[in-house]
This record gives structure tokens, C-alpha cells and sequence, in this order.
């Protein structure tokens, strides 16, 4: 019963998908389609695909969810990630890119000075190809890099 | 005749120095991701593709550089599986069963020549069966109707859930996903809405490289998180080097491969890893007297791998000549066209040759290259192997994320990149494919498309959908496609 438990959520999840979307397209008014079905009919056809897999998934559950071997390194870099989305134009990118880096290598399993060499290395390295070589912007933040 | 003209118009474009030397790029990031187990070619070219696209590569010259990377791969995952004992492609798994048994015996040298050689085999004769197919193929598919191409595409959709080797219903739900995700944003029919939840970032859809960055490279970077990598690969050995007569030897299996490979190339949703082991299983009932397979017999090495190069090209054709992609890597390289705002299909061979024929004159020159590449530097890349996580997997995530960023400059974007990368790791450790998502989402607006097309042409009668002999045949195959899984399950 346990091991089912993943993937009943995971079919009922779908189930609530499927329903979701197919309310929100019934509420798709449109003065005027250029053709007869307009834009409701698709999403919902769609929406019934899905909600009825996740039907099929939640009546006959499968998978047994392989249990990591270890959880925190994957939160903290998830973590690390959207902070990073959030930072990057603040603090601009080889300063954000610097920090990111030392995280998912110290996740990695780098020693403190491994790490920061890693990311010391990566974070001008790939500011110098990417904004300098390739001429793409990237973000400058307080430093002025 | 026509094919050949064609294909030297195609030469001209591949030979410039500009594309020749993104394919020579292609090729050697191709073989080195291959080595590497834990990220494919779809991680690769999900990260290559915002950077084409930002640095206004044209559309020939960034397919030439991503399809070598495609290619380039097949040459790549056999390294580690004959080294290692453990495919760096899932693609290469078979090649393991006698490869790493003759590395163990000193001969991983000659495994490594053997299949490095089949590997050029395969690719090159399919380039050749391409060039003569692509465009008859095409011709068929020019005819079509809006409601043939629905059920074209719905039966790419149905196929992916009966050639998967896991549950067939998530991987439709999961088809059905990526379909729900390309109708974010404005309807092009009307201009209304859909799916935003009133979010402005939402209004322009959702961005092809966000998607395929977050579920390929953020979401494998946190699958490898969860275990502590631990690996030692086996040297290439002193014992004898490939012999002319071993490799004569394996010829025909060679022949035999490329025409299985192709042939399930071809087939839309069954990719190379079915490829790979049905050549294993033939070459094994057809050739293996002494019961030597799966000890380190040469053919046994040499034909999983020809297919798997042979079928990597196949999937290709109907990538090009229907704009069907056939697995998931062909679906990225079709998105990557849709960045460009072409959509492949019949008309690509006329109406932009530079594109298709510059492709696929690009992948000999590129096959040759791989195979001067791999040859002598085997060693080279069989080093990478031992660059520790620490140093690679901090560059991949800074590089997506740039990426993401030269493509949209919004924070926004990053954030959802994050989301997809999660919900990437959730689906693969609850055993729901990635792949047919990628497949929905570039296929998704396609068939909608084309279904209002084909409802406004017969006034809304849905029977229309039925009404010609390719959508028969099409909607019959889309049935046994669905019915195939539940059997196969009744009879296990």
C-alpha cells in the first residue's frame, strides 16, 4: 500500500489537472471564431486525455519510488537555483554565478577549497566567453561585472 | 539524379568555414557528452540552442552544429560502455554484454576500433538511404490534409506510449502535458487567453529552451544529486590490436545492423535503444555458433552499435521530410527549427533546401570527422571520465541558466526553468518519461492547427477526421498502438 503511494497522488494530481484545465477552457468566450469549434474544444479533449490517464494511473498504481540515497544536497541546490534566478540581475551575473557555483559543487561532495576553486574558475570563465567572446549580455551587477 | 544536384547545392552550404567548423565543434562536444553517463544529447543541445538562437547563428548553421552534437553522441556512449560497464547513452546499454567483457580481457583497444568503425558504418550508409528517401517520403506527405495530419500526429503521440518500456498511460498523460503547455498563452485563431492564470509573462507562451533546459539539464543534475557517484574504468588494455581479418569479420553484421537501425530509425516514437538490442538479438540467433556472444565476441560489439547510429540518422527522416520528430532529441532539433520559425515537413526540401540539404550534407562531412576523432583519441575522451561532479555539474547549471537568460532576460523564465527542473526529477523518479512532453509541446499548436483547419474545411463535422484512405490507415495504426501495451500486459 505504501509503495503505491506515489503514484496515487501522482494519478489523482493529473485527474485534478485534466478537470482544471477543461473548466478553465469552458470558460473561453469568444465574440467571433474564424472557424466552427473555436478555441474551447481542443484544451478541452486534451484536458479529458490527461485526466483520464491520471484516472487509469490513481485505479492501478505501478512505481515503487526508489528511495534516494540522499535528499539535502538536491534542496539545497534547488534552493540555491531560485535564489539565483531572483539574485541574478541584482547582484549580476559572475558575483550570482560565483555563489551558485559554490553551492552545487560543495552539493557535489567538493571539499571548501575545491569548491571555490570551481567556481572561482567558472564563474569569469564562462562571463569572459559568454559577454566578452559571444558578445551576449549578461547581467552587471553592483561591481560593474 | 534530382537528390544528387540537390545534395552538392547542400555540400556548398557545409563546406563554408563557418560550418564546418560548427560541425566540427558539434562533433567533439557530441562524443564527450556521450562519454559522459548522466547527460545526453538532448541536455546538450537544450543547452547549445538559446545560444544559436541569441547569437543569430542562421537556421542551417545551428542545425549543423546540433545535429552533430545528435550524432556525435552515438560515438560517445560506447566508450564508457565498453570501459565502464555502463552505457554513457542509454542507447549503448547492449553494447556493455561484449564490450566490457573484451576490455576485461585486454582487448578494449579493439572493442573501442570496432565499434567506433561500425558506428561510422551505420551512420554514413543511412546518410545515404536519407538522401535518397527524404524527399520521396516528403512527396507523399505533400497531398496531405489537415485532418491526415492530425492523425499523423496523433498517432506519433499514441506510439510513444506502446514502444516505452515503462507504463504505457503515463507516458500518454505525459504527451497530453506537454500538449497542455504549448496551448499557453495567446490562441493564434482568436487572440483570447488561455491558461495564464492573468500572469503577463505567461501571455507570449511558454519559451521552447525553458522547458528543455528545466526538464533535461536541471532536472538530470538533481536525479545525479541523490546518489554518491562512485566508478572505475577499466584501461584500454595491451592485448592485441583490431586485426583486418576481425574487422572483415564483422562486415556483414555491420550491413545487417544499419538496415534494422534504419528501418526502426524510421519509425516514429521506437528509438535507438530498441534499435540496439533488436541488431543485438538478430546477429546473436544469425551469427553466434560458438556461443562466444556475451563473452567479447567483435560482432557482438560492432552490431548494437551500428544500429544505434543507423537508427540516430533514421529518426532524422521523418523529423525532416513530415516534421514528425521520431524520439525525443529529434523533437528538441524540431523545436529548435520552430525557434526559427520554419516548421519541417514536405515543403522544407523546396522551399528551404539550404536548411535540409545543407543538414544532411553537413552529417558526411560531420561522420567522417567522428571517426578521425575517435579513432586515435579514444584515450582522450575516455579520460573524461574521470573529471570529478564537482567540476562539470556547476558549469552545466550556469551555463543553462545563461542560456535561459540570453534567450528572454527575465527572472521569470530562470524561475520557471527551476520548476521544470523539478518537476522533471519528480516524473523520473515516478517513472513518467520526459520525452513524450517534449514531443506534445512541439507537436501541441501542430495539431491543434490542423484540427480547426480541418473542422473549418468540413463545417464542423467531425467525421471529416476519417475521411480519407492516409487517415484510415493512420487512425487503424494509432488503434493497434493503443491496444498493443494492454495486450503485451494480458500476456505477461
Amino acid at each position: 500500500m505504501r509503495g503505491t503511494l506515489p503514484d496515487r497522488a501522482l494519478g489523482l494530481t493529473l485527474l485534478a489537472l485534466g478537470a482544471g484545465i477543461a473548466w478553465h477552457a469552458q470558460s473561453l468566450e469568444v465574440a467571433f471564431a474564424a472557424d466552427p469549434i473555436g478555441p474551447r474544444a481542443f484544451p478541452t479533449l486534451v484536458a479529458a486525455v490527461i485526466a483520464g490517464c491520471g484516472a487509469f494511473v490513481a485505479a492501478r498504481p505501478t512505481a515503487l519510488w526508489e528511495k534516494a540515497e540522499q535528499v539535502v544536497p538536491g534542496l539545497v541546490t534547488t534552493a540555491a537555483m531560485a535564489a539565483y534566478a531572483l539574485l541574478l540581475v541584482p547582484l549580476g551575473f559572475i558575483l550570482a554565478t560565483f555563489l551558485l557555483c559554490l553551492v552545487i559543487a560543495l552539493a557535489f561532495a567538493a571539499r571548501p577549497w575545491q569548491a571555490v576553486l570551481s567556481a572561482a574558475v567558472t564563474a569569469p570563465g564562462l562571463w569572459l566567453l559568454l559577454d566578452k567572446l559571444l558578445d551576449l549580455p549578461l547581467p552587471r551587477g553592483p561591481l560593474g561585472v | 539524379m534530382e537528390s544528387l544536384t540537390a545534395l552538392m547545392g547542400g555540400f556548398a552550404i557545409a563546406l563554408t568555414p563557418m560550418n564546418l567548423a560548427l560541425a566540427f565543434i558539434g562533433c567533439i562536444v557530441g562524443t564527450a557528452i556521450g562519454v559522459l553517463p548522466g547527460i545526453g544529447p538532448m541536455n546538450a543541445i537544450a543547452l547549445l540552442l538559446p545560444f544559436c538562437f541569441a547569437l543569430r547563428l542562421p537556421p542551417e548553421s545551428a542545425l549543423i552544429l546540433l545535429a552533430a552534437v545528435y550524432y556525435g553522441s552515438g560515438y560517445g556512449g560506447r566508450i564508457t560502455a565498453i570501459l565502464l560497464n555502463m552505457p554513457g547513452e542509454p542507447s549503448a546499454a547492449i553494447t556493455t554484454l561484449d564490450g566490457h567483457p573484451l576490455a576485461k580481457q585486454g582487448r578494449g583497444a579493439a572493442a573501442l576500433a570496432v565499434s567506433g568503425i561500425g558506428s561510422f558504418v551505420g551512420a554514413t550508409l543511412s546518410v545515404v538511404l536519407m538522401t535518397f528517401l527524404s524527399v520521396p517520403l516528403a512527396r507523399i506527405a505533400v497531398g496531405f490534409s489537415p485532418a491526415d495530419y492530425v492523425a499523423l500526429i496523433v498517432f506519433a503521440l499514441s506510439l510513444l506510449g506502446a514502444v516505452a518500456p515503462g507504463n504505457a498511460v503515463k507516458a500518454w498523460a505525459a504527451g497530453g502535458l506537454g500538449i497542455a503547455l504549448a496551448l499557453v498563452g495567446i490562441d493564434s485563431g482568436t487572440g483570447i487567453e488561455r491558461l495564464t492564470f492573468g500572469s503577463i509573462e505567461l501571455l507570449g507562451g511558454i519559451d521552447f529552451t525553458v522547458l528543455a533546459i528545466g526538464l533535461f539539464a536541471i532536472g538530470e543534475v538533481l536525479l545525479l544529486l541523490e546518489t554518491r557517484m562512485r566508478m572505475s574504468a577499466a584501461a584500454l588494455g595491451h592485448g592485441a590490436r583490431l586485426s583486418l581479418g576481425e574487422l572483415l569479420s564483422c562486415i556483414p553484421a555491420m550491413i545487417r545492423a544499419t538496415g534494422i537501425g534504419f528501418v526502426i530509425g524510421v519509425l516514429p516514437g521506437a528509438g535507438a535503444s530498441v534499435a540496439a538490442a533488436l541488431s543485438y538479438t538478430t546477429e546473436k540467433r544469425i551469427s553466434d555458433r560458438t556461443g562466444s556472444f556475451g563473452k567479447g565476441d567483435l560482432r557482438g560489439v560492432a552490431s548494437p552499435e551500428t544500429a544505434d547510429n543507423a537508427a540516430q540518422i533514421g529518426n532524422l527522416v521523418p523529423m525532416l521530410s513530415l516534421g514528425i520528430p521520431g524520439s525525443g532529441t529529434t523533437a528538441v532539433l524540431l523545436g529548435a527549427l520552430l525557434m526559427y520559425n520554419i516548421t519541417p515537413g514536405p515543403l522544407l526540401f523546396t522551399q528551404r533546401p539550404e536548411v535540409a540539404w545543407g543538414l544532411i550534407a553537413s552529417m558526411y562531412v560531420g561522420n567522417v570527422m567522428l571517426l578521425v576523432l575517435n579513432l586515435p583519441l579514444v584515450g582522450l575522451f575516455a579520460r573524461l571520465l574521470a573529471v570529478p561532479g564537482w567540476v562539470l555539474y556547476p558549469g552545466v547549471i550556469a551555463l543553462s541558466f545563461a542560456g535561459v537568460y540570453a534567450v528572454s532576460n527575465s527572472a521569470f523564465d530562470l524561475l520557471m526553468a527551476v520548476g521544470f527542473g523539478v518537476l522533471g526529477y519528480v516524473f523520473r523518479k515516478l517513472d513518467v518519461p520526459l520525452v513524450p512532453i517534449i514531443l506534445g509541446f512541439v507537436l501541441g499548436r501542430l495539431l491543434e492547427d490542423n484540427f480547426r483547419r480541418a473542422m473549418a474545411l468540413s463545417d464542423g463535422d467531425v467525421l471529416a477526421l476519417f475521411g480519407s484512405i492516409p487517415s484510415l490507415v493512420l487512425w487503424a495504426c494509432t488503434l493497434a498502438a493503443i491496444l498493443w501495451p494492454i495486450l503485451r500486459r494480458k500476456a505477461a
